[in-house]
């Protein structure tokens, strides 16, 4: 017995999905890479995106143009408030230019007013009074605007302040020593005309002039100073910024483009594979035409022959010679069956497939008919359960259900009643698993994934009739429909074969 | 039933040729075929020249044909009977080992009577000639059949 006759138990739990293809005809080189170490990190033998990094070149890329975004950003941003440092500065320089000239003015003036009132003193003539008005008139209005320009300086605000108070008791002094000169003439005032109605104030009043102007000046070369550095770093920054750029934008354009190479040449070569599969498809069936001309011609002479001896010499041949005669003929009939069988099965790869819809359920009783005569003398119990529409081709899938339809019936002939379940499982929306299940014979599931090879048989001839290709058939056949085919069994307890077939989509 | 009219059997394969005149001899049709080995020779006949040249005039019941023939397959012999007016009544039957789908179509297309593939089984092939040759050579009722101006054209030359 070729087949081992410990079952496993648990045979049922174990499900075989084999899903191994017909190998490619070796006319069809393996593909070179021209990256020797493609394949420690490629994630596949073409190697799309396997250069040198995990990550898909989408994510570089995106990442690349993110930090060049980012640059950009940065650089924005620095140069922007390195512009409004500038432009701060510049108003700032305006006012303080102002508050100098301002000053330098206000000082003259009251040096103007100082000289003037003296000489009224003297001389008591009242034209020498009007710079002395002037100031007194016009010191609010200045001391406004020195505050104005001082405004968000304290230091400075604090020494207007003070000159404010120095100018309104410079006024104040001399407007009382006018008084005092028209009232008591000459000499009550004589030593005021000497010195100045209010020498001290001038005095202060000048080193306060000084101070707010040496402030100034220091607060201008500051701030030159700092725009200097502001805009050299600003230059620095955006030389350095568009090198950065540059090279980013390098580096992604470097990525983007080996990327493209990569997929040309991935192109081109699955376009030469392509043309090479083509040919070797032609060369196949060329080969097996020939096959089915040539092969089945030499087998058609030995059984002619051997049927023609036996019909003239039976009379001189004895029993065992007889016997030696119609085994040649049996093996040249096999031998026919096999070239048949396999003729059917590589037709089956290249034929054309149609799409339509398929109803199953019309498939099965189309093959159950053509079984009829096979099914006399049998006592089967059928059960068939309701069977979904599919898109496929309905010549294939009829040849599908008949072959394991058939399988059934006659892995079931040793059975006094056989039972046979056809039916489906739709809980998957979008495939349908199908089966058909027997009480037969069974296999031992350590060989399940041999069952769908083609010539892979767990009988011997002279148990159950068949060349071994029905299910290899049925494998081709699902495979090309986009589905999977599997099964389950234990031995001398039944099989159930398995297929899965897309389910016809409703279209409005 | 008397058959007066030959039947045409191109077959290059002598081994093939044998065992097809042994499944007719079994309804002594086996005299009246006339075996031609390659397509030229089958035109030979249908023309009445080469080694045919002083054969009886008038056409064959039937005609075998091979599709694989040395010098001219039975492809090319089907379609210059088939284009021919005086042999076009002819009925053709190809015996052929090729069951290909390009095979069966282009024969169609020529307007082949019938297309038999030689099984493996000799008592199959044996079946398949024996009746073939039987309906097209003794049950089927030939076209009649004067001097066709097919065979004094070539006989001309």
């Amino acid at each position: 017995m070729p087949v081992p006759t410990e079952s496993s138990p648990e045979g049922f739990s174990v499900k075989t999905v084999s899903e191994e293809r017909a190998p490619l005809p070796s006319a069809v080189p393996p593909l070179p890479t021209n990256e020797p170490d493609s394949s420690a990190h490629g994630p596949g033998p073409l190697g799309v995106w396997s250069h040198g990094s995990r990550w898909p070149i989408e994510h570089r890329v995106l990442a690349g143009f993110g930090l060049v975004f980012f640059g950009i950003l940065v650089i924005s941003a620095v140069s922007y408030r390195n512009t409004t440092v500038l432009i701060e500065n510049s108003r700032l320089d305006a006012k303080s230019h102002e508050l100098i000239q301002l000053l330098d003015g206000v000082g003259v003036a009251l040096d103007d007013a100082e000289r003037g009132h003296r000489r009224y003193l003297v001389t008591g003539e009242e034209i020498y009074l009007a710079s002395h008005r002037t100031i007194a008139e016009r010191a609010p209005e200045y001391i406004r605007y020195m505050k104005e320009l001082a405004t968000g300086v304290p230091n400075q605000q604090a020494l207007v302040d003070e000159l404010e108070r120095l100018i309104t008791q410079q006024v104040v002094a001399e407007s009382s020593a006018t008084t005092a000169r028209k009232t008591k003439g000459y000499g009550a005032v004589r030593q005021m005309a000497l010195e100045g109605a209010a020498k001290k104030q001038i005095e202060a009043i000048h080193g306060i002039i000084t101070r707010m102007a040496a402030e100034e000046n220091q607060a201008l070369r500051r701030r030159v100073g700092e725009s200097t550095s502001s805009t050299r770093s600003t230059i620095v920054l955006l030389g350095i910024g568009a090198l950065l750029l540059f090279v980013l934008l390098a580096t992604v354009y470097y990525l983007i483009h080996h990327d493209i190479t990569e997929r040309r040449r991935v192109a081109a070569e699955l376009q030469r594979r392509g043309e090479l599969l083509e040919a070797a498809n032609k060369e196949l069936e060329a080969f097996s035409y020939s096959v089915s001309h040539d092969l089945r011609a030499p087998l058609r002479h030995i059984d002619g022959y051997a049927a023609l001896l036996e019909k003239n010499a039976s009379a001189s041949l004895n029993e065992k010679a007889r016997r030696y005669l119609s085994t040649i003929s049996e093996s040249a009939k096999q031998m026919g069956q096999l070239i048949d069988d396999l003729l059917v099965f590589s037709r089956m790869g290249r034929q054309e497939m149609l799409r339509t819809v398929v109803n199953l359920d019309q498939l099965v009783k189309n093959v159950l008919h053509d079984l009829r005569h096979d099914l006399q003398g049998r006592s089967i119990s059928w059960t068939i359960g309701s069977l979904p529409q599919v898109q496929g081709d309905p010549a294939m899938l009829r040849q599908v259900l008949a072959n394991l339809i058939r399988n059934a019936v006659k892995f079931t002939s040793t059975r006094s009643l056989a039972k046979i379940e056809i039916g489906c499982d739709q809980s998957n929306p979008s495939e349908a698993v199908l089966f058909v299940r027997d009480n037969g014979v069974g296999f031992d599931m350590q060989y399940a994934a041999k069952l769908f090879g083609v010539f892979q048989r767990l009988h011997r001839a002279d148990e159950f009739e068949g060349t071994g290709i029905g299910l290899a058939n049925v494998r081709r056949i699902i495979h090309r429909h986009g589905g999977r085919t599997w099964a389950e069994g234990a031995l001398d307890q039944g099989a159930t074969f398995f297929f899965t077939l897309p389910i016809q989509t409703v279209s409005p | 039933m008397t058959v007066t009219k030959s039947i045409l059997l191109a077959e290059d394969n002598p081994r093939d040729a044998e065992l097809a005149l042994a499944a007719m001899e079994e309804h002594h049709l086996a005299d009246k075929v006339v075996l031609c080995h390659d397509g030229a020779e089958v035109l030979d006949y249908l023309y009445c020249r080469g080694r045919f040249k002083t054969r009886l005039h008038g056409n064959p019941s039937v005609v075998f044909l091979d599709l694989k023939m040395p010098k001219v397959d039975g492809l090319e012999v089907l379609r210059v009977i088939k284009a021919d007016d005086q042999l076009k009544p002819i009925p053709v039957v190809m015996l052929t080992s090729s069951r290909e789908e390009r095979d069966l179509v282009q024969s169609y297309a020529l307007g082949v009577n019938a297309y038999v593939v030689k099984p493996v089984e000799f008592h199959e092939f044996l079946n398949a000639v024996k009746e073939s040759s039987m309906f097209w050579g003794l049950i089927n009722e030939p076209p009649p059949e004067g001097l066709g101006p097919a065979a004094d054209r070539w006989r001309s030359r």
